[in-house]
Formats: structure tokens, sequence, C-alpha cells
């Protein structure tokens, strides 16, 4: 039993991080559905009303049931596919957090072994034994049972918070059917195979399966491939139990990276506040003058030409430390990284030449730079050889961040959100837009004066635009 | 490039060589007098005489065991079986001895010697004389088998045979004698035995075959998946043992899919033992199970018909490269 996102009051999302669900279902039990619990202090929900009744078809995802807890009134969907075979808790009814409030007859099940199987289960059950025992009809006993002493079932039901399983939402059997290069390119693009359907012999997942699935999950956005469309909640980990998950190739070489990075270098970092009024206003005339082409230049595109031209008078920022001959090698072209989150890790993209660009060049190349670094579509020379890196968290409202500096490279920058600050200005305080930056260097090459020019050239940059094309 | 046939590439090779070496000279049954059964040696009496070319009685266990004795001697003997069907009766001489003589003396003493003739399914020959042995010797350490597809193949081959100081089982089909192909004249050419040839490059299937079957099965089939918009990467193995495993790999890697031809029996046949290999090393490369086309496991039967249908046909070549690229 879940949740559904959709229609979901925010509050009764921020109100339940950390749900807890009785011990996991034994496995031979016939499909239940179960009282959720929808927030921290939720013992009991009642139910406001059925949408199906019994001998209903269920499919999996189906809003079910309509449930009213301390907090809201929540619609409810089944994980479970198969023929509702008994509802245990009828419309007004309550039931403690955890016990079932209806059977599921799973295909292949006739709904009579389905109450007969549940019958036999509750009666395990120290709470079901003595009303349900050997009747035939069990249903409405149950229901009779479940509505009663919530305080004393919600500690001994045997029933739990469905997690979405596999079986449920994707009519895949327990073990998942995928050729090995799928589950190899699956484990590498981070798709979770149990969302994928596979079309070979018997549902066989194959690689173009996987390939088309990672495709469409991450044109859906930024959620991407993890998030998937048939899993309507993301899964949540039972009290007291761990999830183990392996690391990804990428994750595994952003750990090793980064750790040695951070061990390795010695890092300085210097923060400079930056005022963008100007880049705001110069912009906004830009975009539209630009409108009939589509294009919408962003304030990271003003960041990274600003950066670009920055980077021509400090060539000294502009460079690679090479420890293995004692060298630092200046570069005479600017190649722009820039950092870009994926659902499971991060893939800096590299805009090569940026200094030759004026900012319409850099968002049309960007746009599909960024585009195709997100669906993982990148060539090898498009993801290696940037001279400098820029990090910009401003998407999520921080006020400043420190970044690691990504080797051979001596310097990053770090872009904070531009938001109105109180600053004062002739003597006033007004409303100002402000952004902090802050750079971190490899103190090997880059020295705390070095990188304190470089902010400044950069905030003269973006505070008169205009510089940038002189 | 002169355009020869098959059977006059491997005389080729032959005569070539035993006009270097003087130590290599020719037996078998009726390759002097009668010119060879498939006229494989037609000629070369009348040039090296009896001293050199030497029909043998009808003796398998005989005149090959005499044919290892004199490789250990020193000579390059060159025996040729009618049919290697009949070798059945001579695997002591091939299996125990000439594969294990050189091990078994510490390697004080090397047997250079081939063996060669017409393996597999002929034409209405019956059950008896239509036996694929290949995965009899290609499984045995310390032999070496080959089995050529081209004319040229084959003369490149046969030479280094020739050459080689083991035992080399060289498997001909009697069907592809009268194929025809471009073939160097030049004496000092040879084909490394060891190395498999791809013979098209493709992006979309490995078809992995040898010998006749590579000439009649595989290649029409490739050219109506050509036309079906497949693109197919072919691999002749060429030699059985030692097998070009890497270059196979390599292929695999790139194609994840992989369709092996012959005309052995499936079960305990030659793709089994390739697919052996493979499973371990290109596992994770995979996208499909990889297939097998191979003869129906019946004795061969003597009709005509019924023997064309149970070996490897055009159809079923592109029927296993649509199974595996799951494009039924």
């Amino acid at each position: 039993m879940g949740l559904r996102d959709k229609g979901l009051g925010r509050e009764a999302r921020l109100s339940s991080p950390s749900p807890k669900p009785p011990s996991p279902r034994p496995k031979k039990m016939p499909a239940q559905i179960t009282m959720p619990q929808l927030s921290d202090t939720m013992t009991e929900g009642t139910l406001v009303k059925w949408l199906i009744k019994e001998g209903d078809s269920v499919k999996a995802g189906q809003i079910v049931a309509e449930v009213e807890t301390d907090k809201a009134t929540m619609e409810m969907e089944s994980f479970e596919a198969g023929t509702l075979a008994a509802i245990l808790v009828p419309a007004g009814g309550r039931a403690a957090v955890g016990a079932s409030i209806a059977i599921v007859a799973k295909a292949g099940e006739s709904v009579e072994d389905a109450k007969k199987g549940a019958q036999k289960d509750a009666q395990k059950d120290t709470r079901g034994a003595a009303s349900s025992a050997a009747s035939e009809a069990p249903a409405k006993a149950q229901a009779a049972e479940s509505s009663a002493p919530v305080a004393a079932s919600a500690s001994t039901s045997t029933a739990t918070l469905d997690a979405p399983t596999r079986d449920a939402t994707n009519g895949h059997s327990e073990r998942i059917k995928a050729s090995p290069l799928a589950r190899r390119i699956a484990a590498d693009l981070g798709v979770d195979l149990s969302i994928v359907s596979g079309t070979g012999p018997g549902g066989r997942i194959v690689q173009n399966d996987v390939l088309g699935h990672s495709a469409s999950a991450s044109t859906g956005g930024a959620a991407g491939a993890k998030a998937g469309q048939s899993s309507p909640m993301p899964q949540r980990l039972a009290g007291g139990e761990v999830e183990k998950i392996p690391l990804t190739k990428m994750r595994a070489t952003i750990a090793s990276r980064l750790q040695q990075a951070k061990q390795q270098i010695p890092h300085i970092y210097v923060s400079i506040d930056i005022d963008m009024e100007a880049v705001a206003s110069l912009r906004e005339k830009l975009n539209q003058q630009l409108e009939a082409e589509k294009i919408r230049i962003s304030v990271a595109d003003f960041i990274a030409k600003a950066c670009a031209t920055a980077l021509k008078k400090h060539p000294g920022v502009n460079a690679h430390f090479d420890d293995k001959n004692n060298q630092i090698i200046r570069y005479g072209d600017v190649h722009l990284g820039s950092a870009v989150a994926l659902p499971d890790g991060l893939i800096v993209p590299v805009l090569r030449s940026i200094d030759q660009m004026g900012w319409k060049e850099i968002r049309v190349r960007s746009a599909d730079l960024f585009d195709r670094a997100k669906r993982q579509k990148l060539k090898r020379e498009e993801m290696s050889g940037a001279t400098f890196t820029i990090t910009n968290l401003g998407l999520w409202g921080v006020t400043n961040f420190q970044a690691i500096v990504n080797p051979p490279e001596v310097a990053i920058l770090a872009v904070a959100a531009a938001e109105k600050r109180a600053v004062v200005r002739d003597g006033q305080v007004v409303a100002r837009s402000t952004m902090t930056v802050t750079l971190s260097t490899d103190h090997r090459a880059v020295d705390g004066a070095l990188a304190a020019d470089f902010l400044k050239t950069l905030k003269g940059l973006l505070e008169e635009p205009a510089l940038m094309l002189v | 490039m002169p355009v020869i046939e098959f059977r006059e590439a491997l005389r080729a090779a032959m005569t070539e060589e035993m006009e270097r070496d003087k130590n290599v000279f020719l037996m078998g049954e009726e390759v002097g007098q009668y010119q060879g059964a498939y006229k494989v040696s037609k000629g070369m009496l009348e040039k090296f005489g009896p001293q050199r070319v030497l029909d043998t009685p009808i003796s398998e266990s005989g005149f090959s065991g005499l044919g290892v004795g004199a490789a250990m001697c020193g000579l390059r003997p060159i025996v040729e079986f009618m049919s290697w069907s009949f070798t059945l009766v001579c695997l002591d001489q091939l299996v125990n001895n000439a594969a294990n003589v050189r091990y078994m003396s510490g390697g004080q003493v090397k047997v250079p010697i081939v063996f060669r003739g017409g393996n597999g399914i002929a034409h209405q020959l019956g059950a008896t004389h239509s036996h694929r042995v290949e995965t009899i010797y290609t499984r045995i350490p310390g032999l070496i088998v080959v089995s050529p597809s081209t004319p040229a193949d084959a003369k490149g081959l046969l030479k280094s045979a020739i050459r080689c100081d083991d035992p080399v089982i060289f498997l001909e089909s009697e069907k592809v004698l009268g194929d025809k192909g471009e073939v160097p004249d030049d004496i000092n050419f040879t084909l490394p035995i060891g190395v498999a040839n791809v013979e098209r490059t493709g992006k979309d299937v490995t078809i992995l075959s040898y010998g006749r079957t590579l000439i009649r099965a595989v290649r029409p089939a490739i050219k109506q998946l050509e036309s079906e918009g497949f693109d197919p990467e072919v691999i002749d193995i060429r030699t059985l043992r030692p097998l070009d495993i890497a270059t196979i790999a390599a292929s695999i890697k790139k194609t994840n899919r992989c369709v092996i031809v012959d005309e052995d029996y499936g079960y305990c046949g030659m793709g089994v033992g390739i697919i052996g290999k493979l499973h371990k090393l290109c596992f994770d490369d995979l996208d499909a199970p990889i297939e097998r086309i191979a003869s129906d496991e019946i004795p061969v039967p003597f009709n005509h018909f019924q023997e064309e249908a149970m070996i490897p046909s055009v159809e079923r070549v592109i029927e296993g490269v649509k199974e595996v690229m799951y494009r039924k």
C-alpha cells in the first residue's frame, strides 16, 4: 500500500520523513493491502471510502481508497495486482497502521484461496486467532476485528507497509530476467532493472530495453532513470533495515578522484560578493532581442563568459599542475568544464575554446552539451581537457559553498545563488541582487593573492558586463 | 594473381614444399598412379617419383603409423586420407602416438607430420563415410587442427602445416575441391597457423564458421542479411586448435551477439567447445545466448534430400542471426 505523490499535501510528505512500518510480511502470505503509516505520529487511519468493491480487478498503481489520517485525507493506491478478494475494513472503519484492510487474489490464485490463505495467516496472528477461526466468512469477521482495538493490533500485526515490489509494479517475477549485457549497461547507467520491461523471450530484458528506458527516463527531466515512471514513490526502507548499494562505475570514479584531490591538493578558498543587478538588466534586454530566436541567455552564461575573460587576464589560474614533471602548464585557450548533476553522480562536460565565444554561442552550445551530458551521450573529448571548472548550486538557493579542485586543473569556482540582499550603497542600506562565489585553488600553483586578483577581475566584469566585450 | 582450384592450391603447396625440402614426401591410398582419389596429387608421382609419392595399402592404421615413425626419424611426411572418416581405425597412431611423442620423450623426439584429407559430409557417401572428426582431434593437446575454406587459405596454411614441427590435422572438404579463387604463386607465401580471418567486419552480430559450411551456408546468408539491413561480422576460424580466441572475443565485445555455424553435431560438437571458452570471456558482453547452427543429431542419411536437410542451411543461419538480434 502506498501513498500517491500526486495530490499529496506538502505537509504530509514533510511530516513523514522516516515512516516506521512493522516487520516485513512473510513471503507465502496472500497479497494484502495494509494501512500505511503516513506520518510519524499516525497510529491508525480511518477508511473514508473504498473506490473499488470485492470482485473488482486491481491494477498495480490503481487508487483503491481514501484514507483519513491525523493530518489529512489522502488517496491510497494498491501495489498489488489481481482481484480484490475481500475488504476487511469497510468504509468508515478504522485500522491500525500495518493492519490488513483488504486481500488481493493474485493471478492464478482463486478468490477463495486468497481468503483462506489470509485466514490461515490471521490465525497465526495472536490478534486474529480468536475471532476468525475456521469461519467460512472470515472477511467480515476480520473486518470487525481489525477495526476494533487498534492500539493492541499495531504491535502484533504481521502485515506491513508494503514497499512497491517488483512483482506488483512491473509484472516481473521474483528474479529479473536480463541479458548479461543489459545488466552491465543498467549498472553503468544506474538504471533499476525492476522498472524496465523486457521485450526478449519470456520477458528477458535486453540491451535495447535498457537503452530505451534510459533515454525516455532522462528526457523526463533531472529525476532521471532511478525515479522511473512506474514507481510512484521512492522505496522506503523498513525500520531497522539497511540498504546496501554497490558503487556504480561513476560513483567509484568520483569517490577515488575526489578523495585523491582533497587529500593531495592543498586547497585554499577565497570568496567574494558580486552585485548582479547589471547582469540582470542586461540579460533582460538581450533576451527580449533574442526572443524571436527562442534563445534565453542565462545568468550562468554571463558567469561563464566572465570567467573566460578573467582567465585570459590571469593565465596562472587557467593552468594545470603537472606534478610528475614539476611544472605548471598554462593554456592559451580556455576550455571550461561545468559540473552537471546526474541521478547518481555528476559529469563535467567541457565547452572548448569558450574564450572565443559570445554570450549567444555559449548559450546554444551549452544547451546542447548539457542536454547530452544528462543523457550520458557525451564523446570522450567532451568530458576531458578542461582548463578551469565552474560548479553552480545557485538553482538550489545556497548562499555559498566550497568545491574540490579537479586535478590537474588548479582552480574551481563555486557559484551560489544570486539573491536580494541588504547592502550598503552610498551610505544607504538598499536591496541589491547579490551573489557569492568562492574560488578553490591548488595552493601549489595559485596563491591567495592571485586567487583574490582573479575574483576582483571577475567581480568587475560581472558588475560592468560591457567590459567583457573589450 | 592466378585463379586456381582448391585442389590445385593444395597441390601447389605440397609441390612447392617438396621442392624446397627433400625430407617432405606424400603417401596415401591412390595418391600416385591413380593421381589421387580426388586428383589433388595429380602429376606429383611423375614429378617426384615413387620414392616421394607413395601408394599405400588400404590400411590407415598401418600407413599413418608408418608416417609417425618416419617423422620421428627426421622426415616430414604428408599423409593423405581418402576420408577422415577412415581415421577412426587409427586413433591410436594419431591421438596416442603423434600427439604425445614429443611430450613423452621429454622434447627429444618431434613429430613433424601433416595428416590431410576430406572431412565431413560430402555427397551421398552414407553414414560411415560422412563423419566430422574435428572435435575428436581438436580436443587433443599436442595436435594442431586446421580447416581452410578458400583456395588461398588452403595453400598458405598447408605450407605452414608442412613446415610445422608438430603434427597437424588438416581438414579439407571434398565439396569445395573444385572451388576457384585467387591464390598467390609466390613460393614464400604462407599463412600463420592460429590466426582467424575476419572476412567481413560488421557491428550487429559475430558469425563464426569454417571450412565448407562458411562457403555454402554463411556467405549466401550474409548476402540476404545485408539486403535486410543487417551488418554482421564474419570470422573464418581457420585454425580450430589453437583457437584464435582473442580475435573472436574482441569481435563479440563489439557486436554483443554470436552465432556459430558448423557442420558438426550440436551436442558435444565443435561449437560447444568454442562456446565453452567464450562463455567466461564474454559473459558480460552478451545480449543473447550464443546461437549454434549445427547438424541434426542423426546418422548421416544416404538420401540426397535428407542429407541436405540435416546440415546447416542458409535459412537456418539467417534465422539464427535474427534470433540473437531479437528480430524474429
